[in-house]
């Protein structure tokens, strides 16, 4: 884990135009943001997707961070970034098309794996509503505190901690 | 930085709810978070992580570069009317002269054309003046010498070389 400190260097790297900067906060947030985009979509394509437009993205808005928590701000972007992707339609049609793939290539080849375990959950989730399923998604992946998130998605936090304890209460159902 | 393992989610959510739901809130996040850390996602593959760097230094590169193009943009104009400015400046200073022409021209006394002028007589008002009397003096001596004076012609003579003298001194 990096403490404070060590990422506010990288961050100011960042801005100072590093590349040496940014690989290194791709390899503290990527595997984070991937689980994010992964249990969003449920699709590894398009999670790998939007995981580069979200660090092409990165390196032009770094100077618009003007300090607070990073994860904060980093998965605003990444939420903006998971919107942007739901309200285009050709991407839409393309997860169809993924998925098709997908589907045929677990008839072909039917066996059970470690995916079939991740798929279970996968599947659960889906039976959530989207942004309950969004908001369980940020927390468990952005580490971020609850007032953190409820600042993020402007509402109260109260209204955050109800839907999150519904969502995972629903969701503990679901799974047991 | 508030991360949420420093939360006390049931004082949380005891101030929303009763201590008992608060418990039972506290529970279900526990064994949400279980299940989630007993289901990992796949992680991004190694290509995808080379990749997305290689994409990043050629995005910073090309930032760079703009980021250059901008600058040179905003320098450009302002070194040009600097540059406009200074041919301008040279070509009036030059244009008037220049420096050692202008002190030159203003300490002579005198045009050079004068000095290297045979016609000095054509350069000087006050020196055409004495040229025209001695021209006129020079001729009455010839009509006295060619004995056209009627009156004392030998005193007249004389007085004039005296007065021939005399303007010639004063002139020099």
């Amino acid at each position: 884990m990096t403490n404070s400190d060590d990422l506010a260097l990288i961050i100011d790297g960042c801005k100072a135009g590093s590349g040496e900067s940014f690989s290194r906060l791709v390899d503290i947030y990527a595997s984070r943001l991937y689980g994010y985009f992964y249990r969003l979509t449920g699709n590894r394509e398009l999670s790998d997707e939007l995981l580069s437009e979200l660090f092409v993205k990165l390196v032009v808005k770094i100077g618009s961070y003007k300090g607070g928590a990073f994860e904060s701000w980093l998965f605003k972007i990444a939420t903006n970034i998971f919107h942007d992707y739901l309200r285009s339609k050709q991407r839409r049609k393309k997860l169809l098309e993924v998925r098709k793939k997908e589907l045929k290539s677990k008839i072909i080849e039917p066996k059970r794996s470690e995916s079939d375990r991740i798929d279970k959950l996968q599947i659960q989730i889906k039976k959530l509503n989207a942004d309950t399923r969004e908001l369980i998604m940020l927390r468990f992946y952005s580490q971020l505190s609850l007032k953190e998130m409820a600042e993020m998605r402007g509402e109260p936090m109260g209204t955050t901690m109800s839907k999150l304890h519904r969502g995972l209460k629903r969701l503990r159902e679901l799974m047991e | 930085m508030n991360n949420r393992n420093d939360e006390n989610l049931k004082e949380l959510f005891e101030r929303f709810v009763g201590a008992d739901e608060a418990q039972s809130a506290v529970e279900d996040f526990a064994a949400a978070q279980r299940i989630l850390s007993e289901h990992p996602v796949p992680g991004p593959d190694k290509e995808l992580i080379a990749a997305i760097k290689s994409e990043i230094a050629e995005t910073v590169r090309r930032s760079k570069e703009r980021a250059f193009r901008r600058m040179a943009y905003k320098l450009v104009p302002v070194a040009a009317v600097f540059i406009v400015l200074a041919v301008v400046s040279i070509k009036m200073f030059v244009g008037n002269g220049g420096p050692e022409t202008i002190t030159y021209a203003s300490i002579t006394p005198m045009p050079a054309s004068v000095w290297v002028s045979d016609d000095v007589a054509a350069d000087d008002f006050e020196l055409a003046v004495l040229t025209a009397q001695i021209d006129e003096l020079e001729g009455q001596v010839l009509t006295l010498e060619l004995g056209e004076d009627s009156g004392n012609g030998r005193s007249a003579v004389t007085e004039l070389e005296v007065e021939l003298v005399a303007i010639n001194s004063d002139f020099w």
